[in-house]
């Protein structure tokens, strides 16, 4: 394989520089007031604000109008708005954290219906540990035409056959392999059989460039 | 090796007159004679009395004392040095192949991930694309950070970068102008601004 150039750029730490820092000379000078807006919003609700940051940088990147710029970021200002909510409910007993918040944001925004998003995380990970991967695995499930139902609890029992993080995402490509399998298999055949595999779901293969390089930073 | 003249060998040797040697060979007998001279005659003073004066010098300074030691160091960063390198030109020609290695060649290097890290692999066919770059949420949606590259000019794109785990939503961008969500990226998100455009999600594995 061709080898990549390498540099290893500086990466500036993100919580050094305020959004508006960040976002000066990136975003158009007439988005930036109502942006700063909608972060100060998100800070007074305790919402994370990085994913907005993110939202803004990708629009002014992308040269979106300045219009649809501000509307793109405070969309996403109501998902976390949603995605909060979610949590609360799901797991009123625990801290609400920002990665938990910023997980079913972006869960929500790849489609899961919220109902499903409550309920896999009502039946969750433990304390500490991202619902991320099983909200992406149920995605993937759904993106690839299982029904969400079915592959919510096939993931609710990989998870308690102890397969947690990655080890989850695992789940859903072994039910896209058996669903591609010679032959056909209905969904709801290749659903059975991997629950059959639990918890011995084949491993994905990680990616093993002969080179990388290190993430190209903020500020960089 | 230079022949010398057989007349000026025999005039060293004393078995002709120095004076009936051409001009060009008496000057040359003149200056051989002198290097002669000079060779056979003791010089003033010894190697030996010069090394033990230089010792003698420096126990004058108080080896204790940080201003001597400072000055002695300056001294002796200071006076001039005669380095004699010998080098075989098979290892000096090695030597300046790796030079030219390290120097010439991309800067590229095996970057193991750490514990919260994982690699991602870029890979996208972009025949008769002139660059193509990739652009998300990892690098702050800034151009120019992770650029692909096609060296077999075959329009496969590749790329590989260390990220921290997680999601990451990200772009190709061909030629400078054209926004294209990663055609085998198998994950893809609306990118909420309104236009129906979607971004290619990755999920790094730790």
């Amino acid at each position: 394989m061709r080898l990549l150039l390498a540099v290893a750029l500086a990466t500036a730490p993100l919580a050094a520089q305020s959004p508006h820092t960040r976002l000066e000379g990136r975003v158009p000078a007439a988005a930036l007031p109502g942006i700063d807006s909608l972060i100060e919003q998100a800070v007074a609700e305790s919402l994370p604000t990085e994913p907005l940051v993110q939202k803004a940088l990708e629009g002014g990147a992308k040269g979106i109008p300045v219009k649809r710029l501000v509307n793109g970021v405070r969309h996403g200002l109501v998902q976390l708005r949603d995605a909060r909510a979610i949590v609360s409910r799901a797991t009123p007993a625990r801290v609400t954290l920002d990665g938990d918040v910023a997980s079913v944001a972006a869960a929500l925004a790849r489609g899961l219906d919220p109902q499903l998003v409550e309920r896999l995380l009502a039946g969750a990970p433990p304390p500490g540990e991202s619902p991320g991967p099983v909200l992406h695995a149920a995605a993937d499930l759904v993106t690839h035409g299982f029904p969400a139902d079915s592959a919510a609890d096939l993931l609710r029992t990989a998870q308690q056959d102890g397969l947690r993080g990655s080890r989850l995402l695992d789940v859903a490509v072994a039910a896209s392999h058996e669903l591609q399998r010679e032959g056909g298999r209905t969904p709801m055949e290749a659903l059975t059989r991997v629950r059959a595999m639990l918890p011995n779901v084949p491993v994905a293969t990680p990616p093993h460039p002969r080179t990388v390089t290190r993430r190209a930073g903020p500020g960089s | 090796m230079t022949q010398i003249d057989p007349r000026l060998q025999e005039a060293l040797d004393g078995e002709r007159d120095p004076a009936t040697l051409p001009a060009g060979l008496r000057e040359a007998f003149a200056r051989l004679s002198e290097a002669a001279q000079l060779l056979r005659d003791p010089p003033a003073v010894s190697v030996a009395e010069r090394v033990m004066a230089e010792i003698r010098l420096d126990a004058t300074v108080p080896a204790v004392s940080p201003l001597g030691a400072a000055r002695r160091l300056v001294t002796w960063l200071s006076r001039p040095r005669a380095v004699t390198l010998r080098l075989r030109p098979a290892w000096t020609l090695a030597l300046a192949a790796a030079l030219a290695a390290i120097v010439l060649l991309p800067i590229e290097q095996s970057i193991a991930p750490k514990a919260h890290e994982g690699i991602a692999q870029f890979v996208g066919h972009f025949p008769g694309a002139r660059s193509v770059e990739v652009v998300g949420s990892f690098n702050d949606w800034r151009r120019g950070a992770l650029p692909l590259s096609d060296e077999d000019h075959d329009g496969i794109w590749h790329g590989a970068v260390v990220l921290p785990a997680g999601q990451h939503e990200y772009m190709f961008v061909v030629d400078g102008e054209r926004w294209v969500a990663d055609p085998l990226a198998g994950r893809y998100v609306d990118d909420g601004f309104g236009a129906g455009r979607q971004n290619a999600l990755l999920i790094v594995r730790p």
